[in-house]
């Protein structure tokens, strides 16, 4: 937990001390304007305010509605609509970099920060959400917000032999028919030729071997 | 095209009655418009009375969808032609050497042509894929890992094509490839017993 905190610390503090040739840490050579607004207003809070403003920010980290919770925030303490704002979105974007990271990348990159604004209670809370068990979740969260295009999410499919028709006594040929409902709402129906079909199955574990090479060499990979 | 047939048939006719086979496949399996009796008779038989060709192109027509439609092997056709020259009003024995000649030559085509003539639903025409290594994203920083962009070109056929662009990670490839064994399995089965 002392990695965690001073990550933090260093994060929030947002200089060039972390890392040493490393610059200025997850945040960026400057730290966003929000964050130091946030750094400076939770200075004289309550631990309780702070606690439930954190809880707010990481529901809406997880994709979760905030809009009720936030007006019954405002509605229960003093704190005006802009320092709310401005509170919330310091903390939304401390929390959105230091997610983005890998934990090991995380570490790695801060050490251990100079002077500090924010009360040490406070930036155990924050590293707790970024070290904790919550993470699995922020993590799974920003997959699928993640841009993407549709995929398949039920593959129906029905083997026809044709017996007779209309131009042909004796048809005899099969084909397949396929129904792909895909994620954004769509249902595509459409028929494949025997021959169309071969080729399909043919590229589809041509694809899958591609993946698994893909994987296997680890040379392309981004890592620190 | 039905007038630059290559003069090479010996007997004598061959060589506008194949050409007039030419042309009625043309109109009544490929979907090609342009050949209308007119054109054919004007090309191919211009001594030819309207009355004698048009019968001329309807006792071909029907024998040829007769044998379209049966989808004929060799032996089959030898017996139907032969029936044929025997048969009043029927053709010669060298009309027939030029039928069974085109009908060699065509079977394959006329078929596909027929089975696609009782396709009424989009058809997969084509596919184009790509793997990529995703690598990352605004909220991510590292994601390293692999997937699939597929393209499906769908449509039917003498009509625009719609293009269905998908995305597959490796389990839903492996999926995929898992349904279609399956269908395979399915396909094989029905050819072994038939």
């Amino acid at each position: 937990m002392a990695a965690a905190v001073s990550a933090v610390r260093a994060a929030a503090h947002g200089h060039g001390e972390s890392g040493g040739d490393r610059g200025g840490g997850f945040l960026g050579p400057r730290v966003p304007a929000e964050v130091e607004a946030m750094a400076r207003a939770v200075q004289d809070m309550g631990k309780e305010t702070f606690r439930r403003l954190l809880r707010v920010t990481v529901n809406a980290l997880e994709g979760k509605d905030c809009k009720e919770s936030v007006k019954l925030i405002a509605e229960s303490t003093n704190l005006s609509e802009e320092q709310l704002a401005f509170l919330i979105s310091g903390m939304y974007t401390l929390l959105r970099e230091a997610l983005r990271l890998p934990l090991s990348t995380f570490k790695q990159e801060v050490s251990s920060g100079g002077t500090w604004e924010i009360p040490e209670d406070f930036i155990v809370d924050f590293s707790s959400i970024v070290f904790g068990n919550r993470r699995p979740t922020s993590e799974g969260t920003a997959l699928i917000q993640g841009s993407r295009l549709p995929s398949v999410q039920d593959f129906k499919w029905r083997v026809d032999v044709a017996i007779s028709t209309s131009s042909l006594a004796r048809a005899l040929q099969p084909s397949i028919l396929m129904m792909l409902k895909l994620s954004d709402g769509t249902a595509h129906r459409f028929e494949v030729p025997v021959a169309k079909f071969q080729e399909l199955r043919y590229n589809v574990a041509l694809i899958l071997k591609e993946m698994n090479d893909l994987e296997k060499r680890s040379v392309l990979k981004i890592q620190d | 095209m039905a007038a630059s047939e290559p003069p090479q048939q010996p007997p004598e006719g061959s060589k506008p009655l194949s050409a007039l086979l030419s042309g009625i496949a043309q109109a009544a399996y490929y979907g090609n418009a342009d050949i209308t009796e007119e054109l054919l008779r004007g090309q191919l038989y211009p001594e030819a009375a309207p009355e004698e060709f048009r019968a001329l192109r309807t006792k071909m027509s029907g024998l040829l969808q007769s044998i379209a439609s049966a989808d004929m092997d060799l032996n089959q056709l030898e017996a139907f032609l032969t029936a044929q020259t025997k048969k009043q009003g029927g053709i010669t024995s060298d009309q027939a050497a030029v039928i069974a000649k085109f009908w060699k030559n065509h079977r394959m085509k006329i078929h596909e042509s027929l089975i696609s003539q009782s396709r009424w639903d989009n058809v997969l025409k084509n596919m184009n894929w790509r793997v990529d290594l995703k690598s990352q994203s605004r909220h991510i920083d590292q994601i390293n890992t692999p997937v699939a962009i597929v393209e499906m070109e769908l449509g039917k056929t003498g009509q625009e094509s719609e293009f269905l662009c998908l995305e597959f990670d490796e389990a839903k490839v492996s999926q995929m490839l898992k349904k279609l064994s399956e269908i395979e399995e399915s396909m094989n089965s029905l050819t072994q017993t038939t």
